[in-house]
């Protein structure tokens, strides 16, 4: 279980007030990030919300305009390499030389770390991606899957304490997730502090605990993932025969809200299961038939919605 | 920084060894000799320093295509090289990749300079043994006249031969700084080796312009010729010291240029 400790001094990751200018539009605009040992912590925003520009700032390959990083307490501008010392992390995709093997990869990255690592650790994380077999081949021979494996084993043969992912989940096929899903959640259990950047919630739901959303450059909440569905609400899809006089039926009983006809349901938020049994009275005395009474899956692009636009546009029904 | 930069520089090389384009250009400083030569022995000796040697020794065969192939030659197997050690990474996005490990930006870029050069020593290398042995077997092991018209023996010439080539390598690293830099600042391998093939083509324009007469033993083109003191009795030094300050000059400016666009750039592709 993820263990969250409150104090920020030392955290793995503690930006403030990180601006990014391009030709004078923000890309990045104030952001603050607070990622705390041993978290999966999520970074959820669209693409180009400026998610992958925050990270090429934590790693120190953009130069922010403004604000501060501190890695583990150690500040990048005053020496880089210091404050990356135990810090690895993958930007959009892993970028590898592909006329190189997977094996050859490793070994120059692993050089290139200084670290001291030695042939038999290279070989152990090529295990532990389940990409030893291959591993004498030319990188240009693999598939997405396997590239984007190697370019988590040429993260951990740096021994991080901090993995930055950007958008892992990127071109893998269902398997592949899962096996992404049980790795990091591997690795969070030996104590690496994992910071995922996403642009799906349902992905990074099912890994952290905590996470950040960001939009247009800024952060639009940051906090516990359980706070954030209790913000959005429970929320629920009726079907139904007569559908204007279910939604009349669901407006007025208590506890039902926010109560709208999108294409051919009904939606509406739900704060206790006893609203959900009054529901279903209701409507059986009005003689309405329920076709269909489901959960609405919460999704990114509502939470965005909710937090940065308000409500999205639809016809309400007056309770 | 010196461990560093050993580091990024033995990775280079395996990076390089592993390229095609890296045999390309090897290939055409083996092939370039055999074909002139062929030429040679079917029209006869050129008008260049040491070419009446031809049909006599085959010492001192490599120095003759150096005069003939002048700055084209060289430029174009610099150009692919040079062009490409920095652009093609950022094109492919493995600069990212390296530059978030425990190597400063400084230290990889140095790498790649001394495997640059390397390579270019490398190829300047096999270029002149293909020549020789070519030379040798086609017109044999024999004395030869340099430029004064003063006999030396096969052996003292073909010792000569090697710090010649030493010479004539001191322009081509200067022209290889200039790539590097194009490879730093385009970011665009396409433009960089195109760039530095124009650039020696300028070179060699400016060179041709006789209003300038007095600056063309400052040009760096002229010291593609620099060699020549080594063949002239009594042997000379003066065009070789000058041909290496004339190249550290034109190497140092786009070398710190690189060096500091490569430290401080944003790398966002």
């Amino acid at each position: 279980m993820v263990q969250v400790v409150r104090d920020a001094a030392g955290a793995p990751i503690e930006a403030r007030r990180l601006t990014k200018r391009y030709r004078e539009v923000p890309a990045v605009d104030g952001v603050d990030v607070t990622v705390l040992p041993g978290e999966i912590y999520g970074f959820l925003g669209p693409n180009g919300a400026g998610k992958t520009t925050t990270m090429r700032m934590l790693l120190g390959l953009v130069r922010p305009d403004a604000g501060t990083i501190r890695l583990f307490g150690r500040d990048p501008k005053e020496d880089l390499l210091a404050a990356l010392k135990g810090v690895a992390g993958i930007i959009e995709e892993p970028r590898l030389y592909s006329y190189l093997s997977g094996r050859a990869n490793l070994r120059m990255l692993a050089d290139f770390d200084r670290s001291g690592v030695d042939r038999a650790f290279v070989e152990e994380v090529l295990e532990t991606v389940e990409l030893r077999d291959r591993a004498g081949d030319r990188v240009r021979e693999y598939s997405q899957g396997m590239r984007q494996r190697l370019g988590i084993a040429a993260c951990l043969v740096r021994r991080p304490r901090l993995l930055m992912l950007d958008e892992p989940a990127n071109g893998l096929d269902p398997a592949g997730i899962r096996y992404l899903r049980r790795l990091l959640r591997r690795l969070s259990a030996d104590g690496i502090t994992v910071f995922l950047s996403s642009h799906l919630l349902a992905e990074v739901q099912e890994l952290c605990a905590r996470v950040a959303i960001v939009a247009a450059g800024r952060i639009v909440y940051e906090g516990e993932i359980d706070e954030l569905r209790a913000r959005a609400g429970r929320r629920y899809r009726l079907t139904a025969a007569a559908l204007e006089r279910a939604a009349s039926v669901c407006a007025a009983v208590p506890g039902i809200s926010d109560v709208a006809i999108v294409d051919e349901h009904v939606t509406f938020a739900v704060d206790a299961d006893e609203a959900l049994l009054a529901l279903t009275r209701g409507l059986a005395e009005a003689d309405i038939a329920i076709l269909a009474l489901v959960p609405e899956q919460l999704t990114l692009e509502r939470v965005f919605f909710e937090l940065t636009e308000g409500p999205a546009e639809r016809e309400t029904v007056p309770a | 920084m010196i461990g560093g930069t050993l580091i990024a520089y033995r990775w280079e090389l395996v990076k390089l060894v592993a390229q095609r384009r890296t045999w390309l250009g090897m290939l055409t400083a083996a092939v370039g000799p055999i074909v002139y030569l062929l030429l040679e022995l079917a029209q006869g000796p050129p008008g260049a320093p040491l070419a009446n040697n031809l049909g006599h020794t085959g010492v001192g065969f490599a120095l003759v295509v150096f005069k003939l192939i002048a700055v084209v030659g060289p430029a174009i197997i610099v150009a692919l090289i040079a062009g490409d050690i920095v652009a093609s990474e950022d094109m492919e996005g493995t600069l990212k990749t390296i530059l978030t490990r425990s190597l400063r930006r400084g230290e990889v870029l140095a790498g790649k300079l001394l495997a640059l050069f390397t390579y270019l020593a490398a190829a300047m290398a096999l270029f002149f043994v293909v020549s020789t042995v070519g030379g040798v077997i086609a017109w044999g092991f024999h004395p030869l006249l340099n430029i004064s018209g003063s006999r030396l023996s096969a052996l003292h010439a073909l010792a000569l031969d090697v710090p010649a080539v030493a010479v004539y390598c001191l322009p081509v690293l200067a022209l290889a700084s200039f790539g590097l830099f194009l490879s730093v600042v385009t970011r665009q391998s396409v433009a960089a080796i195109g760039g530095t093939l124009i650039y020696a083509m300028a070179l060699q324009g400016v060179a041709a312009i006789s209003a300038i007469r007095s600056a063309h033993p400052f040009l760096l083109t002229n010291q593609f010729t620099a060699w020549h003191d080594l063949f002239q009795t009594p042997t000379a030094s003066g065009a070789i010291v000058r041909s290496l300050w004339v190249s550290a000059a034109f190497a140092l400016p786009p070398l710190v240029a690189a060096w500091v666009v490569f430290n401080r750039r944003d790398i966002a592709s």
